[in-house]
């Protein structure tokens, strides 16, 4: 019964979530930041192949910039993050929210948090990072949404088709991390049979152009996002993914997890410029960095960091 | 000669990136960025990795005292790396010894802890940085004990340990 009870939530869950992705995807449509694209490249391309090296920083590899891939969020918050239509959480999700500790965003009081009396509270939380429980400060894990949302110098990221074409793996440069979305047609698993993943289980298919991939089954340790926002692991996660032209790739997603908010959230548009191998290269290797977060260099970090917050030797 | 459009196009382009690099481990909050000064240093420690470089460096007052502090870098290393700053060059530019001016924020709390926005050479050659470095408005406290120090500095406990 129990089983039964899981896996209708999970239904129904599913079912929400896709009617939203259709909600999202007019959104998307609609929203005319996303839509404007400053690729200029005309070429013929397949708007199925997602294959390649990219990246929030063309520039930084000697390209154009691409404005729409920097964050769409209307306020400048500090940092980057999942952002959209922020839902008010739950008792238990506020509970949650308010036992995370971290840097990014504004500070209580402080005149950016004035100045933008409307901002979710989540994101008016800041104190110095040295008193943070943030799980990147301590190398634990990133999760999914947060690591696709990351839109920092390290946020580059490849998209690999494999050859039977039944799966599409995504590497995420910081971190070294990685998650496989199926696309030969299997259904959800039910996370309950094994462990939660850090990235979850992520299954996808195509509606159009626009690649459907849903997920659940998350480690409950992960942020959504760098402000502490938590996540359940029944919640299902959609991310629509669409290349609208050569070099740009973008997603948006929504989240539905009944535990910790009130409705479902869908997160503002995120957008990649395509980095040709040859650009993103160093002395001939090209490809993304193996830019993992490594306990005692990130304990070194630490150590300096606290000085920071008058925590080092004198 | 590059048009003014265009300039203002990399000038935007560096802003975009400067953001990107800026709230990665929170570093807006530790430091006071809005209140850069500058002084020369002479590089102890250089340590290339991730998240952040982070380095010790020692400089000399006015009256002969030597203050140690540690500070951390801007810039990742996957940025530097692609701006040029391999993990060799950068550690040969930074080798204990090294002469350099820091373009430094105090760290918020106060005492001798700081980010380096910007590290030049004895020549006044930028070095080990990447877009995102900033002169700001970086007042000369070359010798002035203790640097440039926050007027009200930042209770820790009050900031993050609620």
């Amino acid at each position: 019964m129990a089983n039964n009870s899981f896996v209708t939530r999970i239904a129904c869950g599913f079912l929400a979530a896709l009617a939203l992705a259709s909600v999202s995807a007019a959104a998307l449509a609609q929203n005319p930041k996303a839509g404007n694209s400053s690729d200029t490249d005309t070429r013929a391309y397949n708007k199925h192949d997602f294959g390649g090296l990219w990246s929030h920083n063309p520039q930084e590899f000697g390209l154009p910039p691409c404005p729409e891939c920097r964050e769409q969020y209307p306020i400048p918050v500090p940092g980057y993050g999942y952002f959209g239509d922020v839902p008010a959480r739950t008792p238990e999700g506020e509970r949650k929210l308010q036992m995370t500790r971290h840097g990014r965003g504004f500070e209580p009081d402080s005149e950016g948090a004035k100045k933008y009396p409307n901002l979710d509270p989540a994101y008016k939380r800041a104190g110095l990072p040295a008193y943070s429980n943030d799980p990147e400060a301590r190398c634990e894990m990133m999760g999914l949404a947060r690591s696709i949302v990351m839109n920092g110098p390290n946020s580059a990221m490849e998209m690999v088709h494999t050859q039977a074409n039944d799966r599409l793996i995504q590497n995420f440069e910081w971190y070294g991390d990685h998650r496989n979305i199926w696309m030969d047609g299997r259904k959800l698993p039910n996370p309950g049979d094994y462990l939660p993943g850090v990235n979850g289980y992520s299954v996808g298919q195509w509606q159009g152009d626009t690649l459907v991939v849903t997920s659940t089954g998350f480690d409950e340790r992960q942020w959504v996002d760098m402000y502490g926002f938590p996540i359940s692991e029944n919640a299902i996660l959609v991310e629509r993914w669409e290349r609208p032209s050569p070099n740009r790739l973008r997603v948006q997603l929504t989240l539905t997890d009944p535990v910790n908010y009130t409705r479902p959230w869908t997160s503002t548009v995120k957008a990649w410029a395509l980095i040709p191998k040859e650009k993103m290269s160093i002395s001939g290797w090209s490809g993304i960095f193996d830019d993992r977060c490594i306990p005692s260099d990130e304990a070194l970090f630490n150590s300096f960091r606290n000085h920071a917050a008058g925590l080092g030797e004198k | 000669m590059m048009s003014t459009s265009r300039k203002l196009l990399c000038l935007a382009a560096a802003l975009l990136a400067a953001n990107s690099g800026w709230a990665h481990h929170g570093s807006g909050i530790s430091y006071d960025t809005t209140n850069l000064w500058t002084t020369w240093a002479t590089v102890t420690e250089f340590n290339y990795l991730n998240p952040h470089p982070t380095m010790r460096f020692e400089r000399t007052t006015k009256d002969g005292k030597v203050e140690q502090w540690v500070s951390e870098l801007l810039a990742a290393p996957a940025q530097l790396a692609r701006a040029g700053w391999t993990r060799n060059r950068s550690n040969e530019a930074l080798k204990p010894g090294t002469h350099v001016k820091l373009y430094l924020g105090t760290s918020r709390v106060g005492g001798f802890s700081a980010i380096a926005m910007r590290i030049e050479n004895e020549k006044g050659e930028s070095i080990v940085g990447g877009l995102g470095e900033n002169r700001g408005n970086a007042v000369d406290m070359d010798g002035v004990p203790g640097g440039l120090q926050p007027k009200k500095p930042l209770l820790g406990q009050t900031s993050g340990d609620r």
